[in-house]
């Protein structure tokens, strides 16, 4: 899966800024991150890690105050941050799609849902009426919507949170674009209809070979989902590595604090470690690890300067002076090695 | 949609009888009476108020006007403006040159509000915007009878481009030149009332979700901004021009005044001056009834516009 030459997109130390009252918003910076053909990757960190800003870079989405520093993202033989509007428009969910954090907010309500599908096929693809209504009602079932017939006449208000992220779906499938973008596609919706929807997008992923670029901070999502994870902090991707590795093997102290904050089922009388303090003001983003703060393994170096990547294995990297050679040895929390040993053995 | 459309006729056929009622009342109070003429011997005064019922409590009063206006559609004669005629006939006569004014001087301030409140948004914080709000300001904040003069004035005594006044008996291109300028007075506020308040709308539309989906699943800016920021911000703008319609009519009281127009503002003045209670009482109809059928229609439009109201209200 590694090979070189089957990478469909590739991010190379993107920086995003926003211009706000507050100041100068370093929302990311420096991002790294390969999406190879056919495979899942997730990006998982806290609100505010810059994980959606990641991904409306690659979409061409920022808002008018957001500024690319640096960086490139490259798609296709193009860098993505820097192709004009008209060809950003040739690739926007014909060749790339994106499915939104808040299905409620995202459909227009004053549309038919049906319409919604086949504007973009009629409009963009020259389809006449008919077919774009076929080719709406066909995705409407393969996204699990019951009566598509019917369905296809109704407005967003007549449907359920979960139907309208079906939707949302629907819409970002009817371009048949070959990287789909799911910008926490299930923070909105109810446990069981989280489950439904992922399967979902699992099954859609196989059955169309999509690359997948996956959102969001439930690192339990993360496990069923990604065939590697990139964990975000504070602009930053701060530990990378295939899904075992990640949850098995994880690093950093910020994985770690993430993996004990994640509830599972074990955990019902164990306390659940929440990551103390909050993450950083991205005005003034701290120097070296920015973590540090929040970090109880901290050292005086990383107050003083940012630690470069480490390798563990070919697949997986640490951004932590822990991995340092003359680091003392610090071993994860008792906690979380004690519940890793017991996901392990149940496989 | 059969169901919302009756419960609306009907809320407005309550509200009318209400205002009627508090109108009738109000009028039939106030100090005064037409009849009070020094001249005339008291007997004769009481057989007049008599035979108006006006000896009556203001109950009955008010059983006999109802029963007139149901039963025999009479409103009551004005008994001072234009005597003995029926208050009915009175208006009639000056509805529609009001109405017509009116309703052309909102028929170009939609469009030309809509054009501004766009352009305003598209270039938000632009200088295009920045002119804009300041137009919008100036014509929001000066009242329709200073603009009314200023057009007069310059427009058409200075340069004579149009007639000072109203000519009723003109007719075509003539008549509609010497309405030009009271329309024009009229319009400058309900087109930067449109424009504040759409500009406001589409540029929250612009920023919202279902927007950045229109733009991610591949339609151009424009084909997103047309067919999701567009409608959907013309939504909300039929609630304003419930306000803005009353407000011209509003104005219009003293715009026809400047230019002489023969309408039905003027008379709901003199008739006041007067005690010519009949023919006020008729004014006040006519204008909550034209205020009413506005919000009737902007009501039932809604409806048509958004299906959630459409929709839920079967
Ligand atoms: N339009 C904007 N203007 C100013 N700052 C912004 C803007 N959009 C995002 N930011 C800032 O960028 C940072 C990263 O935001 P981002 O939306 O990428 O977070 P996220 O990782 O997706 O979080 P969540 O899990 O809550 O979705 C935040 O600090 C946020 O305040
Ligand atoms: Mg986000």
């Amino acid at each position: 899966m590694a090979e070189k030459n089957d990478i469909i997109l590739e991010v190379k130390d993107l920086h995003v800024s926003f211009k706000s009252y507050a100041g100068y918003v370093r929302a990311v910076r420096g991002v790294n991150f390969t999406l190879h053909k056919g495979e899942t990757i997730a990006i998982v960190g806290e609100s505010g890690s810059g994980k959606s800003v990641s991904v409306k870079t690659i979409m061409g989405i920022l808002s008018k105050n957001a500024v690319i520093d640096s960086g490139e993202v490259l798609y296709d033989g193009m860098d993505l941050t820097k192709v004009d509007e008209k060809v950003f428009h040739t690739l926007r969910g014909k060749r790339i799609g994106l499915i939104f954090q808040d299905p409620l907010s995202a459909l227009n309500p004053i549309m038919k849902i049906g319409k919604q599908i086949t504007e973009v096929l009629i409009l963009e693809q020259k389809m006449n009426k008919e077919d774009a209504k076929k080719k709406a009602i066909e995705l409407m079932r393969a996204v699990g919507i019951p009566q598509p017939e019917v369905r296809f006449d109704q407005y967003p208000f007549q449907f359920s949170g979960g139907m309208r992220q079906r939707i949302v779906i629907a819409i970002a499938l009817a371009s048949d674009p070959e990287i789909l973008i799911c910008d926490e596609p299930t923070t909105a919706l109810d446990v069981t209809v989280q489950s439904r929807i992922l399967e979902l997008i699992n099954k859609i992923k196989e059955e169309r070979n999509l690359s997948v670029i996956f959102i969001t901070h439930d690192l339990g999502v993360v496990a069923n989902m990604a065939d590697r994870v990139y964990v975000m902090y504070a602009g930053k991707v701060v530990e990378f590595g295939e899904s075992e590795e990640i949850f098995f093997e994880p690093a950093h102290p910020y994985t770690w604090a993430l993996l004990s904050s994640m509830p599972d089922l074990e955990t019902k009388d164990e306390k659940l470690m929440a990551i103390p303090g909050t993450p950083p003001n991205m005005v003034y983003p701290p120097k070296g690890d920015a973590f540090a703060a929040r970090n109880q393994y901290a050292m005086q170096i990383d107050f003083e300067e940012e630690p470069p990547f480490f390798k563990i294995s070919d697949t997986h990297y640490a951004a932590t002076w822990l991995l340092h050679p003359d680091a003392p040895e610090t071993p994860m929390p008792e906690q979380l090695s004690q519940r890793i040993k017991r996901m392990k053995e149940e496989g | 949609m059969t169901r919302y459309i009756i419960e609306r006729i009907i809320a407005m056929f309550i509200t009318l009888f209400i205002i009627v009622t508090i109108a009738f009342c109000v009028v039939r109070m106030m100090p005064g009476s037409v009849y009070d003429n020094p001249e005339l011997p008291q007997s004769v005064i009481d057989a007049l108020e008599a035979k108006a019922h006006l000896n009556e409590p203001l109950l009955v009063q008010y059983g006999y006007f109802l029963k007139g206006v149901i039963l025999e559609g009479d409103w009551g004669t004005s008994v001072k403006i234009e005597p003995s005629v029926p208050a009915f006939d009175v208006l009639v006569k000056r509805i529609p040159v009001t109405l017509e004014i009116n309703i052309y001087s909102l028929l170009i301030s939609l469009p030309l509000g809509i054009i501004f409140g766009t352009i305003a948004a598209l270039r938000k914080n632009k200088l295009a915007d920045h002119l804009i709000s300041v137009m919008v300001v100036i014509c929001i904040s000066v009242p329709s009878f200073v603009f009314a003069s200023l057009l007069q004035y310059v427009l058409a005594f200075k340069l004579e481009l149009f007639p000072i006044v109203y000519e009723s008996t003109a007719v075509g291109v003539q008549r509609f030149a010497s309405m030009a300028l009271p329309i024009m007075a009229l319009a400058f506020g309900p087109i930067a009332t449109v424009t504040r308040y759409l500009r406001g709308e589409l540029v929250e539309t612009v920023n919202s979700e279902f927007m950045t989906l229109a733009k991610t699943k591949g339609l151009n800016q424009v084909q997103a901004t047309v067919r999701h920021a567009f409608r959907n911000s013309c939504l909300p703008l039929t609630n304003v021009i419930i306000p803005m319609f009353t407000n011209v009519l509003g104005g219009s009281l003293v715009i026809e005044r400047i230019f002489s127009i023969p309408g039905v503002g003027g008379i709901m003045i003199n008739s006041i001056n007067a005690n010519d209670h009949p023919l006020t009482i008729a004014v006040l109809i006519f204008y909550s009834l034209v205020s009413l059928l506005t919000i009737l229609i902007v009501d039932l439009s809604y409806g048509i516009i958004d299906p959630r109201i459409r929709l839920e209200a079967k």
